[in-house]
């Protein structure tokens, strides 16, 4: 039997944490989510919950999320993370690779958070 | 004055039409619904000019306008902005959201939730962009505003009587029977910045770059 996983979700608009919820919520309703409004939110939450995936918006108020992800990824070098973003820049792409972090286009769709998920379902 | 030659004019609009592809296919999966969206008109008018154009647009009086804009910076400096008609935004965050969520949470996060749209467009546009112009281009947090265009352009940019690049995209969401568009609004400065990269263009498109 799988174990249950926690997901962080790491967005400022409340509406996308709100779609990415219930994505996960309706894929494995026994994960736990842990939301966070802005990169700094992000690193005190990584801390207290241990994630097992990050899901990282870009464009954010304050510390940005390719700042905190950079952040995460010397703390937590084998946390999961990835980007879920609008910013769909080659330069966002190869400086996320360059990170070792995953990329996925926003819109937030179901099919989008499925393939986010699929690694840990195999975990 | 500011000109084009025909080729950067005609490499312009393809450049335009590649990034509005990439948006209304955003739009389309935000929407979940079909978006048909026109080839991009240009026009090198006042910004007084440009704001009448948008709101002359469906009605004798000026429409009330909800209205997302980003500020870009790099290859070229640019103002993005996404309009709807302001009667049709809380439909548009329905469309988004799903019918699961309360009318009372959904008015409560419809500001919050169109910002997020139009960041999810105007990104998709703007950084197909820079993707053909291999350059990045920065962009700000999205601001919402509503008024009439003529407000909304106001308060987006410089003075009415500044010279502007208006391109501006209609698109209509079939079944909902929802017009916006979207519009590109840039100074002299930004023009010549803008002409440059067209030309780059040009030049590794002919293998001469």
């Amino acid at each position: 039997m799988m174990q249950a996983k926690t997901v962080l979700i790491v967005d400022d608009s409340r509406v996308s944490r709100m779609m990415a919820r219930q994505y996960i919520g309706g894929l494995h309703a026994d994960w736990t989510v842990v939301e966070a409004a802005t990169g700094e939110e992000s690193l005190l939450k990584a801390r207290e919950v241990a994630p097992d995936l990050v899901l990282m918006d870009v464009n954010m108020p304050g510390m940005g999320g390719i700042a905190a992800a950079e952040l995460l990824r010397q703390e937590f070098p084998a946390m999961p993370i990835s980007l879920l973003t609008a910013n769909v820049q080659t330069a966002t792409r190869e400086r996320a690779a360059a990170m070792g972090v995953g990329f996925v286009e926003k819109p937030i769709t179901e099919a989008r958070i499925a393939l986010l998920l699929s690694p840990l379902e195999a975990a | 004055m500011f000109n084009l030659t025909e080729l950067e004019n005609d490499a312009l609009i393809e450049i335009f039409n590649i990034g509005v592809g990439q948006a209304a296919a955003s739009m389309s999966a935000i929407v979940h619904e079909a978006v048909h969206m026109s080839v991009p008109s240009i026009s090198f008018i006042p910004r007084a000019e440009a704001a009448r154009l948008l709101g002359a647009r469906d009605a004798a009086e000026p429409e009330r306008i909800c209205g997302i804009s980003q500020h870009y910076q790099g290859a070229f400096e640019t103002e993005a902005i996404l309009m709807f008609p302001e009667d049709k935004s809380l439909e548009i965050v329905r469309l988004m959201v799903g019918e699961s969520v309360p009318l009372k949470e959904l008015t409560e996060m419809e500001q919050e939730a169109m910002c997020e749209i139009g960041n999810i467009i105007l990104n998709s546009c703007v950084g197909t962009l820079a993707n053909i112009f291999q350059h990045e281009l920065e962009g700000s947090l999205p601001q919402y505003h509503l008024g009439t265009s003529d407000e909304i352009l106001t308060a987006t940019g410089s003075g009415a009587d500044t010279v502007v690049l208006m391109l501006h995209i209609d698109f209509l969401l079939e079944k909902h029977q929802i017009h916006g568009y979207v519009a590109f609004v840039l100074d002299i400065t930004a023009l010549h910045d803008l002409k440059d990269q067209i030309n780059l263009y040009i030049a590794r498109a002919m293998g001469q770059a």
